[in-house]
């Protein structure tokens, strides 16, 4: 029988400041073990518990898309115990992951259709690797056209911003970044999330949307895509709650009946509405 | 195949039980100061001929309060994994077990050991054990309401052997092929129409004898259509938010894991956790999506009588009574399914 508690060992092999604040950084980490890596088949939205003996574990959003391989990627945010600790790392670490865990952004439901992906702060990362997995030469033609909306308080707290300017150069992606705030040196737009999705986000025909971000960013876009006449079928998001387990067993993270760890991440609002609302 | 039966004599009991503690662990209801506590027998500690039920829920034997999940050890470069812990316990037998209790097994199962995720931990101990359950022939509570959430003082659920009090003999049913491996050890006496019938008089008296008929099930459509609604700011008034209710409660499940460390080792332990806590769902940002204990009560009452049985079909709940016992502000689970089915 599988143990589904004891972690896959595994290597930080690159960490990458992502925000001028430092306190949010991306952690590559090698399988030790080749059959380790053949055996972690994951999706864009799934997550991993990173594990760290004598510290604990996290539940983290996978950043990396199952189509860049030899490793996995995590942006973490430095908050409590185990995020702390994994901060001060050093490259060469050994460490654990659990996983992959939970649902994942729904991606034969995708095929087919134009997406607009919508993300604020850090929550970004599942979106990225959604982005990243949509736009490899295997799957583009898969998929319509692809909008991408995504937005910092400032220019300091944009992550990823080497895979920004890339994407930002391809014909086949609509890329909006917006900062709250600019500084002198930033020439890209300005506004929140919710003013940008008016401006820029297409009509709902055959359409869905990909929304994660922080609560407050979440109550202003969805209305946005409400006037657009989008489905709540057709808005998936990402949901949080304090975990354990991370396979459904600690009963921490219930929604109603459905536990976010195995049964989540990913739910439409449709879904949402049938669970009790508390998260 | 007809279900193996035995009859033995009353007296035979206690010989059968120490033969079978002297072949293998044996755990068995003792008297413990003014309890009563599951413990292994063995020379000086005799399993009760007659008792009500134990004080703590046997859900500790598959489920223990504290738990070693992995070990690991320092190496160069930070802590490495150094191998689970091993289950040192042979076969045994839990015998004695109430059939409510029982039934917490069979419930339990259905979370620890589901299709995707297995839980190795529970599994291992579940397997290695054989539930010898005894009938309440005579209801032991007053709090006893196990009719009311699909249980019976004969259920078989969860049991391997279930033993039943006819008066000058035990009926011995054994239900599983588990269960058969004691059949040895129970003489060669089967049992006759005639104590099937005694049994089924006796299993109706029980039923009889149960004080507390409340409308569990009932409540379902109600719970369903109100998670907001006035009642729920009632219950949770006079709560202390002790978490004795979810220890004391033979399907509580919730657990903790925390890492317990040491400069050249450590281990990695779960632990009874409560949703009655405040820390419970309270995240790293200081977000509490549980914010008072008014959701908390809520959230223990809808996981028996509406969440669990939307995931797994039974109520989480075996009517055992040891939440209305124990809790300190006398706060009682069947006043609250009998209060919300008058709304
Ligand atoms: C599905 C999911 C994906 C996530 N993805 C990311 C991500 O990509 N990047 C990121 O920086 N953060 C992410 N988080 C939040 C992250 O899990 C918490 O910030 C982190 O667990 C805090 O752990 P800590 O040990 O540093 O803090 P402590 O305060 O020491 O936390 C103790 C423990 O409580 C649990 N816990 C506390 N807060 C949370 C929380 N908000 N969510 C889940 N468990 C919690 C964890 O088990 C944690 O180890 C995600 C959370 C979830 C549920
Ligand atoms: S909720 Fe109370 S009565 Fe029901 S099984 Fe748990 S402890 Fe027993
Ligand atoms: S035992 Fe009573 S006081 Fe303690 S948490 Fe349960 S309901 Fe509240
Ligand atoms: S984290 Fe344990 S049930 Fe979801």
């Amino acid at each position: 029988m599988q143990n589904p508690y004891v972690p896959i060992p595994v290597v930080v092999s690159k960490i990458i400041t992502e925000v001028d604040t430092k306190d949010i950084k991306t952690f590559r980490l090698s399988f030790v073990n080749k059959e380790d890596e053949e055996n972690f088949k994951y999706i864009p939205g799934q997550f991993a518990e990173l594990s760290i003996f004598g510290k604990g574990e996290s539940p983290i959003g996978i950043a990396s898309s199952p189509t860049q391989k030899g490793y996995i990627e995590f942006t973490v945010q430095k908050a409590g115990q185990v995020t702390s600790f994994l901060h001060e790392m050093e490259e060469g670490t050994p460490m654990g992951v659990r996983g992959p865990l939970g649902n994942s952004w729904p991606l034969e439901f995708l095929e087919g259709k134009n997406i607009v992906v919508v993300g604020g702060g850090f929550a970004f990362t599942t979106l990225r690797s959604l982005i990243n997995y949509m736009l490899h030469e295997d799957n583009r033609k898969r998929f319509g056209d692809i909008t991408v909306i995504y937005g910092a308080r400032n220019p300091g707290l944009l992550i990823y911003k080497d895979e920004l300017e890339e994407w930002g150069k391809r014909k086949d992606l609509n890329l909006n970044v917006t900062v709250d705030k600019g500084d002198p040196s930033w020439k890209g737009r300005e506004g929140f999330v919710p003013a940008v999705c008016k401006e820029v986000a297409p009509s709902s025909d055959n359409a869905v949307a990909v929304i994660c971000g922080p609560p407050i960013m979440i109550r202003f876009t969805l209305p946005v895509f409400f006037d657009l006449k989008f489905s709540k079928e057709n808005i998936i998001t990402s949901l949080e709650m304090r975990m354990k387990c991370g396979i459904g067993k600690c009963g921490r993270c219930n929604v109603g009946h459905k536990y976010v760890c195995k049964d989540g991440p990913v739910f439409s609002l449709a879904e949402l509405d049938n669970l009790t609302k508390e998260y | 195949m007809a279900m193996e039966k035995r009859l033995i004599k009353k007296g035979e009991l206690a010989g059968i039980v120490g033969r079978i503690a002297g072949d293998m662990s044996l755990l068995a209801p003792v008297k413990e100061e003014d309890n009563v506590l599951f413990e292994l027998v063995k020379d000086g500690v005799t399993a009760l001929p007659d008792f009500k039920n134990t004080k703590n829920a046997p859900k500790s034997f598959f489920f223990p309060r504290s738990e070693t999940l992995m070990r690991y050890i320092r190496k160069q470069k930070g802590m490495e994994f150094a191998g689970l812990e091993k289950d040192e316990q042979g076969e045994r037998v839990l015998f004695g077990v109430r059939p409510c209790d029982a039934r917490s097994f069979a419930i339990l199962d259905l979370l620890f050991d589901q299709d995707k995720y297995k839980d190795p931990y529970y599994i291992e101990k579940r397997n290695k054990t054989t539930v010898v359950a005894m009938s309440c022939a005579k209801v032991p509570y007053a709090t006893c309401f196990c009719t009311s959430v699909g249980g019976s003082p004969t259920s078989t659920d969860g049991s391997d052997v279930l033993l039943t009090d006819l008066g000058d003999e035990f009926l011995a049913e054994f239900l599983t092929d588990k269960g058969k491996g004691l059949l040895k050890y129970f003489g060669d006496k089967t049992a006759d129409a005639q104590a099937d019938k005694k049994k089924e008089e006796i299993a109706a008296s029980a039923e009889k004898e149960i004080k507390t008929s409340i409308p569990a099930k009932e409540i379902k459509g109600f719970l369903d259509a109100n998670f907001e609604h006035p009642f729920w700011d009632t219950i949770h008034k006079k709560c202390l938010a002790c978490g004795t209710c979810t220890f004391m409660c033979p399907t509580c499940h919730c657990f903790d894991i925390q890492d317990e460390v040491k400069a050249a080792d450590g281990k990695r332990v779960r632990n009874w956790d409560s949703c009655m806590f405040p820390l419970f769902t309270k995240e790293t940002s200081g977000h509490n999506p549980r914010p008072s204990q008014k959701e908390r009560w809520r959230q223990r009452f809808m996981h028996k009588f509406r969440y669990y049985v939307d995931m797994f079909g039974p109520i989480a709940c075996v009517g055992c009574g040891r939440c209305v016992m124990s809790c300190p502000v006398n706060i009682d689970i069947r006043k609250i399914v009998a209060d919300i089915s008058k709304l």
